[in-house]
């Protein structure tokens, strides 16, 4: 199981994980061979052969399945936009205690 | 002035990218002293080609991200000198690839001007090295007092005092407003035999948690992912040549890059010091590394 906590801030309302690009996929499956955390998910009866079933699992900040991907197919947010968000949580939550 | 390589390229044939990588290689051939590897041929009988990688300096021209051409210079335990993928080449110089296995006009330019560019980098890379070598005038110690971790024949070591960590397994060593950044050793032993490092460019800014270059093994290709924001003042040029001083020790003679810090203050909120550090490492090292 993952951590489910980033720098304090619960893993939860970090946006970080994979994005899928279905329209270059070519299902190769070697993002999901690579990610040791089952971000990922194979479904080989459906159209959609693999979703991001855990996207917190994702290690926030690895973006190293998307070097894994011949074709191009995997993005991720933003990470300065991330990082302020994390921080702005934490403030949020240092009020609160 | 001779400048040659020793070409293992691609040749990916069912892939616009990997005929654009054999055609690169043609290219090298045609225009200077380097000699090709067939990396079909080469996987099944290297003896040919033994000679070759040992007497030139290796040049490895990937076709796209699945690394087929690196894989194989792992495998056969090659030093890798340079390094290129055709699809980053190609996404830097704004230019689409398409599906098409025969190459068009536009593809056969590109791979013509890759090929030169490689040539012309392999005169300028002296007077490169010398420039940035002279920035580096802070003294670091030369070892540190370690803790260590065991896991198996796994040995983690983070030292204990002087460093600040990220989560994503990269130290700073804050001499003044100038940074000393690694990774620690949970990358080296999870990546194992190291490869190849690409740095990032001197001069450039970069935020906190932004990309500081790449670490590449057999296994995988790993992004520094930045403990500070501020402006990269020195790479390690010894990583070019000898990346596995990575592997021997991130936090001394392993080291990535130097930087001028901007925002020391707010990035202090998201780093961690020795202890908790050291207690994301035992946790990180008993659930994924088996």
């Amino acid at each position: 199981m993952s951590e489910d906590t980033f720098m304090g801030v619960p893993r939860n309302t970090i946006d970080w994980s994979p994005i899928l690009d279905y329209d270059k996929c070519n299902y190769c499956m070697e993002c999901v061979k690579f990610c040791p955390h089952q971000v990922y998910e194979v479904r080989e009866t459906e159209e959609k052969k693999l979703i991001v079933k855990n996207p917190d699992n994702c290690v926030v900040f690895c973006r190293a399945c998307g070097k894994t991907c011949g074709v191009d197919a995997i993005t991720f947010p933003d990470k300065v936009a991330t990082t302020k968000k994390i921080k702005e949580t934490r403030k949020g939550l240092a009020g609160n205690e | 002035m001779s400048k040659s390589f020793a070409v293992l390229p691609c040749n990916g044939l069912d892939k616009g990218a990997g005929c654009i990588a054999r055609e690169i290689a043609l290219h090298l051939i045609e225009k200077s002293e380097s000699e090709m590897i067939c990396p079909v041929l080469y996987r099944i009988a290297d003896a040919r080609y033994n000679k070759i990688a040992q007497e030139k300096p290796l040049l490895v021209i990937d076709g796209c991200q699945t690394r087929c051409a690196s894989k194989l210079a792992s495998e056969k335990g090659l030093k890798v000198t340079a390094k290129i993928t055709v699809t980053e080449e190609a996404k830097s110089r704004g230019f689409e690839l398409g599906d098409a296995l025969r190459l068009g006009e536009n593809e056969l330019k590109l791979a013509e001007r890759i090929a030169d560019e490689l040539l012309l980098e392999k005169k300028a890379e002296k007077s490169l090295g010398s420039e940035t070598a002279a920035e580096g005038e802070t003294v670091y110690p030369e070892t540190y007092d370690y803790e260590v971790y065991k896991k198996d024949k796994f040995i983690f070591r983070v030292p204990k005092e002087g460093f600040l960590f990220n989560e994503n397994d990269s130290w700073v060593y804050i001499v003044g407003n100038i940074a000393r950044i690694g990774v620690t050793d949970y990358v080296q032993q999870s990546l194992s035999d190291i490869m190849f490092f690409t740095p990032p460019v001197v001069g450039n800014e970069v935020e906190q948690f932004g990309e500081l270059g790449e670490i590449e093994s057999g296994k995988a290709v790993f992004e520094v992912v930045s403990p500070v924001t501020g402006r990269i003042t020195a790479v390690n040029e010894e990583l070019a040549v000898t990346p596995e001083l990575i592997n021997m020790n991130p936090y001394e003679k392993g080291w990535i890059v130097e930087m001028e810090l901007t925002d020391l203050e707010s990035d202090k909120e998201l780093l961690l010091e020795f202890e908790g550090y050291f207690t994301i490492l035992k946790r990180k090292v008993d659930e994924f590394h088996v």
